[in-house]
């Protein structure tokens, strides 16, 4: 199975598996990242499943959505490497995606 | 009140429990955060942490049974120690309708991909022109008049235009919609209400199976010909049943709750001292009204789940196919995770995370349209009084004050709520 790599917010890291097709959020949920809120359920609206890709990573994604960028530059943690990560939809090649868990707002 | 002498009385059917759920999840909860009911075979999960223990336990709790609800017994006696087979095979059994809100692992995965770009920042913007129009026409003639019945003259009536105008339902069968809803029972019905002719899902699904297949012919710009076109992750078209039963579903789901939520809201405006002159006087604190109404007073008390396995909730053992009541209301009163929960308190730390609309994978995807719409149209009827109060010869005096509540375990909504404006 493909994996994710997750940075928690206490420095800890997480290997997790994921299905192709699932979501970034979903897939850090499901592999026990509980620091990750995720309040809105995955529908762009509010921020909370807010990551940092690691700056080796970020070819491997596609570019954000207006929506998504609106969202993202309202936290204070906001910066290039920023994504939702309930906005990423995981396929193989997203295997070994590295990724830390920003700071709450 | 705990312990031995405690009775228990019942969630589903006692209409005490009814008027106030507050002062029953307090009983409740003096027997511990995961408690087995005495009156069913099922948990009452009353705490904070407990219930999201459970939202977030795809794996372990399956949804099938959370419109049927935890009172019903299950259509099999479940066998051994993962009943995940059992349950496939009774799915359609437990929810006979098939909605997205029973659906587990891929599959609601798939399907809710499909919902969750329709509500975002973009899409509500380009609906708030028409929030806007709307709702201060409707709260231009009720402020004119002096009064209005805020459930089924105001809120009903704006929230179905609003979602029909974002779905782009035509405006001709929007009336249609409205009367089946409005004469139907609420979900989570506590009276079993028998009522005769198609459901209001039933009746809709017809037009929105038109609809959408005029679009996969035809293909517009709005929403509804969005859904007809979307594609899901792994490329494939979904069936146009599916998206039936998921515009429908968005339909009435988005019709009940949200009408509930700005009613629940009047109420706490006409009953807290001093808060509409706030309100007034800073509009921008709507927003955060809002997410306490919904900590306190939010539309869903409670949802369901099943246990797929042998699994534990806060360290309580559960053995596969219990039924767990999620008490979402409960949660948001939880003394372990909110300071003096029974306080209304504008702008409370973290507030946001209350659970009034779930946590998880099947966290309601209409939240964000719902607070926009309320929003919209409280600040309307703010600006156009000087005064708003609840009308005294049909709900009483305060302290004395008679409110009807619709007959559910579900849905927490005032069935009317009468109130007198003094224009601005």
């Amino acid at each position: 199975m493909p994996e994710v790599i997750v940075t928690k917010r206490d420095g800890e890291h997480s290997i997790i598996e994921f299905m192709e097709g699932a979501t970034l959020m979903q897939a850090m949920s499901d592999g026990g990242v509980d620091e990750l809120l995720a309040i809105c359920g995955g529908v762009c609206s509010c921020a909370t499943c807010h990551v940092h890709i690691d700056p080796a990573s970020v070819s491997m994604l596609s570019p954000m959505s207006e929506d998504e960028q609106f969202l993202l530059e309202g936290s204070e943690h906001f910066n290039e490497y920023s994504r939702l990560s309930c906005q990423i939809r995981l396929t193989n090649e997203h295997h070994n995606l590295r990724v830390t868990v920003a700071e709450e707002d | 009140m705990s312990g031995r002498n405690f009775v228990e009385r019942d969630y589903f059917t006692d209409l005490s429990v009814l008027l106030n759920p507050y002062e029953y999840f307090e009983e409740i909860r003096a027997q511990g955060p995961v408690y087995q009911m005495q009156t069913h075979d099922a948990l009452f999960v009353s705490g904070y942490d407990e219930c999201i223990e459970v939202l977030r336990n795809n794996r372990d709790f399956s949804s099938a049974i959370s419109t049927s609800g935890a009172a019903q017994p299950l259509p099999f006696e479940p066998e051994g120690e993962d009943i995940s087979e059992q349950i496939e095979a009774h799915r359609a059994e437990m929810d006979p309708y098939g909605l997205v809100v029973t659906y587990d692992g891929e599959l609601h995965s798939k399907v809710r991909s499909i919902v969750n770009r329709l509500f975002t920042p973009s899409r509500l913007k380009a609906n708030k022109e028409f929030m806007l129009s709307y709702s201060e026409m409707l709260v231009k003639a009720a402020v004119a008049k002096g009064r209005c019945e805020m459930v089924n003259e105001i809120a009903t009536p704006y929230v179905t235009m609003v979602i029909a105008d974002l779905l782009g339902v035509p405006s001709e069968d929007r009336d249609k919609f409205r009367e089946v809803i409005d004469s139907a029972p609420p979900p989570g019905d506590m009276e079993s209400t028998q009522t005769e002719g198609p459901s209001p899902l039933e009746y809709m699904g017809m037009f929105f199976f038109g609809y959408l297949q005029a679009r996969r012919e035809n293909p517009g710009v709005d929403v509804l010909s969005e859904l007809a076109e979307f594609t899901y992750p792994d490329g494939s078209l979904p069936d146009l049943i599916e998206l039936v039963k998921l515009s429908t579903f968005m339909f009435g789901a988005g019709q009940d709750t949200s009408a509930k939520l700005l009613s629940n809201a009047t109420r706490f405006i006409t009953e807290t001292p001093g808060l509409q002159d706030t309100l007034r006087a800073d509009p921008g604190l709507i927003p955060d009204f809002l997410e306490e109404v919904l900590r306190l007073e939010g539309s869903t008390k409670a949802t369901f789940r099943l246990a797929v396995r042998d699994t534990k909730i806060g360290g309580v053992s559960v053995p596969a196919g219990k039924r767990i009541v999620v008490g979402l209301a409960a949660a948001n009163r939880d003394p372990r995770r909110w300071e003096h929960p029974n306080e209304f308190q504008l702008k409370r730390p973290r507030i946001r995370e209350h659970l009034a609309f779930g946590r998880g994978s099947h966290t309601c995807a209409g939240a964000p349209l719902a607070k926009a719409e309320v929003a919209v149209i409280l600040e309307h009827f703010l600006k156009q009084t000087a005064h708003i109060a609840l009308n005294e010869d049909k709900h009483g005096t305060p302290g004395n004050r008679t409110l009807n509540y619709e007959p559910s375990y579900i849905i927490r909504g005032l069935a009317n709520l009468h109130v007198d404006l003094v224009p601005a």
